[in-house]
């Protein structure tokens, strides 16, 4: 490791499966940064969650005839990024923690402005 | 210059922004500690997101070129 604090980026997605193009952006960036040994979290609010339900991720397709979310989720995945969801936008899209795919963690609000006066950047689409 | 051992050879051409970076993260853990990995690609967004990466990582860009279209680097990892 260098000398230097690890750096860290909260992004947060507010779009869901009703705007295909606008859903892997997210995770292009936080692979990017997380490739750079940053720190990344993706907070998932508004629509954003309907993309973590279990089976959207692998149908959802960012293009016409091009690749699914899962490649772009995965990558972000592998390399240490971590999902986030809160209460309130699992309701807002009538979902349980139980229809989303593994490995989402839940906060609340206060959990998440914490984060964001803690996190060096804060980035929303 | 040409005294410089390559430990590794990562061919990212033909790929695409973000994958270039995130095959370079990789790659440079499977070489010891200050030896060099050559990269090629051929996205011109790799050349500004070397320069960041090595900026972020404190990995060193120790030589980068172009030919024929085709970025080569060379990094060496320094942790």
């Amino acid at each position: 490791m260098s000398d230097d604090e690890v750096k860290r980026i909260l992004y947060v997605q507010t779009s869901g499966v009703e705007s295909p193009a606008r859903s892997a952006t997210v995770f292009f960036l936080a692979a990017s940064a997380a490739a750079m040994d940053v720190e990344v979290g993706i907070y998932f609010t508004q629509t954003g969650p309907t993309l973590l339900q279990r089976g959207t991720p692998e149908t959802l397709r960012v293009k016409q005839g091009g690749a699914t979310l899962s490649h772009f989720m995965d990558q972000a995945r592998d390399l240490g990024v971590r999902f986030y969801v809160c209460q309130p936008s699992l309701d807002l899209n009538d979902l349980k923690m139980g229809d989303l795919i593994d490995g989402v963690e839940m906060i609340g609000g206060a959990a998440f402005n914490n984060m964001a006066l803690e996190y060096d950047r804060v980035i929303c689409f | 210059m040409s005294e410089i051992q390559i430990a590794a050879t990562l061919d990212c051409r033909g790929l695409t922004c973000p994958m270039p970076v995130i095959k370079l993260s990789k790659a440079i853990r499977t070489i010891e500690k200050g030896a060099v990995l050559e990269m090629l690609a051929t996205d011109p967004g790799s050349v500004p997101d070397l320069d960041a990466f090595q900026k972020q990582t404190g990995h060193a860009v120790i030589e980068q070129s172009q030919a024929d279209g085709v970025f080569r680097f060379l990094v060496k990892r320094t942790k």
